[in-house]
């Protein structure tokens, strides 16, 4: 295909009409700066294609503010050898016709050919879109979209393949890439993308009838269940009924009455058994009472015998005992007249001794009264001159203080009267003898001298009076001071009871005297009484007392002494004395031992003798007791009965034993304890058939009751709805199987298909690619993906030689600049393939390539030239100065337009 | 001269899950309604009394709404109705009876024959022996002790069971419940009334299967009846006149098509089908894609005529014309692909050759539905786009 002339008219910018014509069937470089209407050039080129002449949606083909235009657009150009003319007028006038050699189409007719000519499709509504677009989409590189790639040669798959079956002699399908679209969508509805596992719908049915299967499962097992329950409950309504009937505890409670009933009798012989063995102890113990009855009568006579016997024995024992008794008392007589006699003596030895003492306490009292009367004498003159001195230093006690303040102020009131001296008016007089005056009062008379301290009145008689006043101002204040001084020194010295300040000063002297004085009377006195004067005059009064006590004891001993005679005659001579006394002690001492041990003998024999009557006297009423008892009138019966009863209770013993040992055996032959064990078995037996019974009444009416609420529930008409439901479900799961799985092998089948016969495409479409390939890179070489776009691009490292490393890269990875030269090599390959294959071909570059630098350009410039040969292509630029090399001449579209 | 309606196997209660539920809720509506127009023939008829041999109930445990309902549909007939327990109904300890009494469901006119008792209606001059189960199963005869009953002379004597006559009905020799053949003869009674099998049979003169009321299976035949038995006195032999009471008319259907002709045939059958029929279809054979569609769009029609329709076309494999693809423009690898899927459906594996059909339907579809306009512009030139999406 190959454009000769353009025209445009009321198309966007161009208002005026604008003609291109004489287009070169090669390259045509069309040039202008932005805004000269380049890119209107080509919109106008695609809406002559694309767009139905009678579509609503293309007002922005009209030119601004211009709501009447009637965007058209003329393109001339050669197909298959034929001159075509298409005409396409929008919105105003909508108008269509297409001129293929002779035959001319109108209208939506012409546009379907068009369509079919060149491989795209119409929108159905609306503007036509990149989808739409197809081979031409390819081929017409809109501005900036070189590198766009993949989206432009998926618009265009099925074209491309339709367009290509005849150089590949396959025939590709129409619409499969849509159908295969639709397949896989709804394929997608039911089956998940990566795993093929089901999702949506389907997943939800099989879900669904998986639920109703377990529901079912779930309600089957119930109504097993309540059928093994039903079933159950008639099992034990006829056994109950059986057991109601028959009643099978009856007989054991019978056979339990019987075997009780035995029991009874045995346990009332054993009763029996126990009465006799009571009764049999009962008269052993009679019979040992008896026995001992019996035996007491022997024993009482037994013992009147041995009391009689033991009288007389008491009564020998009392005469021998009584025997010594005699003796002992003579022996007592003498020992007592022994110690009368030696206490006699002892008495008259100490009172010997006694006088003796008393008469020197009495001498030595008498000579310590004397020395102590002597002692206190010269104690007391001492004292009295103590105290004689104490008197004399009190009263001339004075203090060292007040005599300081004394001596203080004498010396103060001398120097003031030195003072009052120098400052006092002298008054010198020398008077006729007989002459006098009179001073205050005073006479003077003679010669002499008066220092008047104060105003002073002197009488000259006969004359008058001179009134004479001391100068001076301190003289009034020496004068106060000295009144002062002396007041207090007087006031001082009468407290003292002083005339002067030279009588304190004696007596302080005489007051120190009379202290030494005083020490010395006072150590007189302390040696002579160390205790004090009172102590001394107590123990005076003491020693007095003493010795005439001593004085009066011995006086009154003396009176005795001189009335025995004879014994203070023997006992004169003192130490003779004394040591009388011990031996008369040692004497006496001998003579009471003597007596007591003799005492001692007496009184042994007098208890001797006492116990002996008292054991006569004892075995005296023993035997009076033994023989009254043996005299009791009841007795000689009493021993008749009881020998009669003793016989009577040995033959009832002998009795019972016998009944014992009958009733033991007895009840040994009836074996209570089985019997025992045949009431309980009994028992127990019925007892339990009674309680199954009763349980069995009770399980009838659980059983009944859980039925009846269990059956009103609707178990199996549930069991119907769930089967039902599940029926259904799994209707519904199945179909959605069969759909997916058809689905499924559709698709695989579709994409087999297609890949298959892009297979066969990709070998052309690469050799036309890699020989465009070789101009940009050297050695370099690109795959072909599935979808018949450049895949991963190897060539050689940059900076190795031949032979050297490759490096391969996605399509993708390449810079922006690359990749659009990859797009405009790619479009070029493709049209070389649809050339071949018969295809018109149209490339049209808006703008492209701006990102490539000097020496990529170049190269391209190259490519882009190389195609030229074999297709028309449209190139517009808005850098005239880079495509100056292109070997074409550029038309300025300003140019044209100012044409 | 005695004159009862005798019926069977109304299977209160059952559901039918094979249907869409909106179809199987009115088939199950229709049950009742079977028994109500019951109710209405015996009051016609003025019969003296409505023998049901067994199977009233589906389960034993229904919806309590359910068993008032199905009395509540006796009221049409007031006189005696005797229902006898059958292997779904059975008279066990607790079951849909007892449970009907405690609902105090059942009115006075109706008897429930839960025990081998004769039951004497003297008015109506019929002594009725039933035979009720007691079990689920069983496999003693329960109407032996029919020949050991002694009935007052005036009244003429008829059995009621439920089970399955043995030697007669091949298909059911094992089956549980088993009645003597000559039951009527050796057991004196005028009349048999059986229940268990579905269809109308009459088994001799004097034993008859009544069938159920409302036909509930495709399989059993002429079923959707009740008999109305007359019994001019003790010994004569019973008229017994065949009633319909059934509404749903239950149809197996299948087609094997082979040539273009056989598809008219089928059309024109599904052509026929109203509101009560309830068709099973079944489709085997070759068809080409013309023949598919047309029998999917009878399908669909009749669908909207029957009261339900289920039809299996599994078995139908598609055999596309030249016509057909080229109808379909399927060119390209697309007819690669209706080519490998056409061999594929004839193949060993039978899941794999059902996937196989169901694809190529499925892309006939696909096809058929892309615009015509296209379709035909895509006829016109190979290189065509599929057109408007």
């Amino acid at each position: 295909m190959k454009l000769t002339r353009i025209r445009v008219d009321q198309f966007r910018q161009f208002r005026r009409a604008l003609e291109i014509d004489r287009l070169d069937p090669g390259l045509n470089l069309f040039t202008g700066p932005n805004e000269a209407g380049k890119s209107t050039l080509v919109a106008a080129i695609r809406a002559a294609f694309f767009e139905r002449h009678r579509s609503a949606s293309v007002d922005d083909l009209r030119p601004w503010g211009d709501p009447a235009a009637a965007p058209t657009v003329a393109l001339d150009f050669e197909l298959d050898g034929q001159p075509c003319r298409l005409v396409k007028t929008f919105l105003a006038k909508k108008r269509c016709t297409l001129q293929i050699g002779s035959e001319t189409v109108d209208g939506e007719e012409a546009e379907n050919r068009l369509a079919a000519l060149l491989g795209f499709q119409h929108a159905g509504r609306g503007a036509s879109k990149a989808e739409h677009w197809g081979i031409p989409g390819l081929l017409w590189i809109e501005q900036g979209g070189a590198q766009a790639l993949r989206e432009a040669v998926g618009h265009a798959g099925d074209h491309l393949r339709g367009a290509l079956e005849r150089a590949l002699g396959e025939v590709a399908a129409s619409g499969g890439d849509a159908l295969l679209a639709t397949v896989e969508a709804q394929r997608a509805e039911l089956l998940t993308e990566a795993g093929g596992r089901p999702r949506g719908a389907y997943k939800e049915a099989l879900e669904a009838e998986a639920a109703l299967a377990g529901e079912l499962g779930v309600l089957d097992d119930a109504i097993a269940r309540y059928r093994q329950r039903v079933d159950a409950l008639a099992a034990l309504r006829d056994e109950h009924a059986a057991d109601e009937a028959e009643q099978p505890w009856r007989a054991f409670r019978t056979h339990q009455q019987a075997a009780a009933e035995r029991l009874a009798a045995v346990r009332e012989r054993e009763a029996m058994l126990a009465a006799t063995r009571t009764r049999a102890a009962q008269v052993d113990a009679q019979l040992a009472l008896l026995r001992s009855q019996v035996d007491g009568f022997a024993r009482e006579d037994e013992a009147a015998a041995a009391r009689a016997a033991a009288l007389e024995a008491a009564r020998a024992a009392l005469d021998s005992a009584r025997a010594p008794l005699e003796h002992w008392t003579a022996q007592r007589v003498q020992a007592a007249q022994a110690l009368e006699t030696a206490r006699a003596t002892l008495r008259a030895a100490r009172q010997a001794e006694a006088r003796d003492s008393l008469a020197r306490e009495a001498a030595a009292s008498h000579a310590r009264h004397a020395a102590g009367a002597a002692q206190l004498a010269r104690a007391e003159a001492a004292h009295a001159q103590v105290l004689a001195l104490q008197h004399a230093v009190a009263a001339n006690e004075l203090r060292p203080a007040d005599l300081q303040t004394l001596r203080t102020q004498d010396r103060a009131l001398a120097d003031l009267r030195l003072q009052q001296a120098a400052a006092a008016t002298r008054l010198v007089y020398v008077l006729e003898p007989g002459r006098t005056l009179e001073l205050d009062g005073a006479p003077l008379s003679g010669a002499g001298e008066r220092r008047l301290l104060a105003a002073a009145s002197l009488v000259l008689p006969g004359f008058g009076r001179l009134q004479i006043a001391p100068g001076g101002a301190d003289l009034a204040a020496l004068a106060a001071r000295g009144a002062d001084l002396e007041a207090r020194q007087q006031a001082l010295l009468v407290r003292l009871g002083l005339g002067s300040v030279d009588a304190a000063e004696r007596r302080q002297l005489e007051h120190a005297r009379l202290g030494g004085e005083l020490a010395t009377a006072q150590a007189t006195l302390e040696a002579l009484a160390p205790g004090g004067i009172d102590a001394l005059r107590a123990e005076h009064a003491r020693l007095q007392a003493r010795a005439a006590e001593a004085a009066q004891a011995l006086a009154r001993l003396a009176a005795p002494a001189s009335a025995e005679g004879e014994a203070a005659a023997s006992a004169s001579a003192a130490p003779s004395a004394a040591a009388s006394v011990i031996e008369a002690e040692a004497a006496e001492k001998a003579a009471a031992d003597a007596l007591a041990a003799i005492q001692e003998g007496l009184h042994r024999a007098q208890l001797a003798a006492a116990n002996a009557e008292t054991a006569l006297a004892a075995a005296a009423r023993e035997l009076a007791a033994a023989r009254a008892q043996l005299a009791a009138p009841e007795r000689a019966r009493r021993v008749a009965d009881a020998s009669a009863a003793l016989t009577d209770t040995r033959a009832e013993q002998l009795t019972l034993a016998a009944r014992s040992e009958a009733l033991a055996a007895e009840i040994a032959a009836a074996r209570p304890d089985i019997l025992e064990q045949d009431v309980d078995r009994f028992r127990s037996s019925a007892e339990q058939l009674e309680r199954r019974h009763a349980e069995r009444r009770d399980q009838l009416v659980r059983l009944e009751i859980e039925l009846q609420s269990e059956g009103a529930q609707g178990l199996e008409a549930r069991r119907a709805e769930c089967a039902r439901d599940h029926a259904w479900a799994a209707r519904r799961a199945a179909e959605l199987r069969r759909r997916a799985q058809a689905l499924d092998l559709l698709r695989s089948l579709l994409r087999d298909q297609r890949r298959a016969l892009t297979r066969r495409l990709q070998a052309p479409l690469q050799k036309h690619l890699n020989r465009y390939l070789q101009l940009l890179f050297p050695h370099a070489c690109v795959d072909i993906d599935d979808d018949l776009v450049p895949g991963p691009l190897t060539r050689p490292l940059a900076g190795a030689g031949a032979g050297g490393g490759v490096e391969t890269g996605d399509f993708e990875a390449l810079s922006f600049g690359a990749r659009e030269q990859m797009g405009v090599l790619s479009r070029l390959a493709y049209a070389d393939l649809l050339a071949e294959a018969g295809r018109p071909t149209l490339v049209i570059l808006d703008d492209a390539l701006v990102h490539s630098d000097a020496e990529r350009l170049a190269q391209m410039k190259r490519v882009l030239f190389d195609a030229a040969t074999r297709h028309q292509i449209l190139l517009f630029t808005c850098h005239p100065a880079a495509w100056r090399d292109l070997g074409t001449g550029a038309r300025s579209l300003a140019a044209l337009r100012a044409d | 001269m005695p004159r009862f309606l005798h019926t069977a196997d109304w299977q209160i209660g059952k559901l039918f899950g094979q249907f869409e539920p909106d179809e199987a809720a009115l088939l199950a509506e229709a049950r009742f309604v079977a028994v109500e127009r019951l109710a209405r023939l015996a009051q016609e008829h003025a019969v003296d009394a409505v023998l049901v041999a067994g199977d009233v109930f589906d389960a034993q445990t229904v919806a309590d709404r359910t068993i008032h309902r199905l009395f509540n549909a006796l009221a049409g007939f007031a006189g005696p109705w005797l229902l006898l327990p059958g292997n779904h109904d059975a008279a066990l300890a607790e079951s849909v009876w007892t449970r009907a009494a405690r609902l105090r469901a059942i009115p006075p006119n109706v008897r429930v024959c839960r025990e081998a008792r004769p039951v004497l209606l003297e008015a109506a001059g019929i002594a009725v022996l039933p035979a009720p189960l007691t079990q689920r199963n069983t496999f003693n005869d329960l109407t032996e002790w029919f020949a050991g009953a002694d009935t007052p002379p005036a009244l003429v004597r008829v059995g009621l069971a439920h089970g399955s006559v043995q030697g007669i009905l091949a298909e059911d020799i094992d089956a549980a419940n088993p009645i003597a053949a000559d039951r009527a003869a050796s057991a004196r009674l005028d009349y048999l009334a059986l229940g268990d099998w579905h269809g109308t049979r009459r088994i001799d003169a004097r034993c008859w299967y009544a069938g159920t009321p409302e036909t509930d299976r495709f399989r059993a035949n002429d079923s959707g009846q009740a008999l109305l038995v007359e019994l001019a006195a003790p010994g004569a032999l019973p008229a017994v006149s065949v009633l319909a009471t059934g509404r749903y008319r239950w149809q197996a259907l299948s087609a094997e098509l082979q040539v273009a002709s056989d598809v008219d045939r089928l059309l024109a059958e599904l052509a026929g089908f109203g509101a009560d029929d309830v068709v099973q279809l079944e489709v085997g054979g070759r068809s080409d894609l013309a023949g598919h569609r047309r029998l999917t769009d009878a399908i669909g029609q009749a669908r909207g005529r029957a009261r339900s329709l289920v039809a299996e076309l599994g078995a139908l494999q598609l055999e596309p014309t030249v016509a057909d693809l080229e109808g379909l423009a399927a060119d390209g690898y697309l007819g690669e692909v209706i080519a490998r899927l056409q061999a594929a459906q004839h193949g060993a594996e039978p899941a794999a050759a059902q996937t196989a059909r169901d694809a190529l339907v499925l892309l006939a579809g696909l096809l058929e539905c892309r615009s015509p306009a296209a379709a035909g512009a895509a006829v016109a030139s190979a290189a065509a786009p599929g057109g408007d999406r």
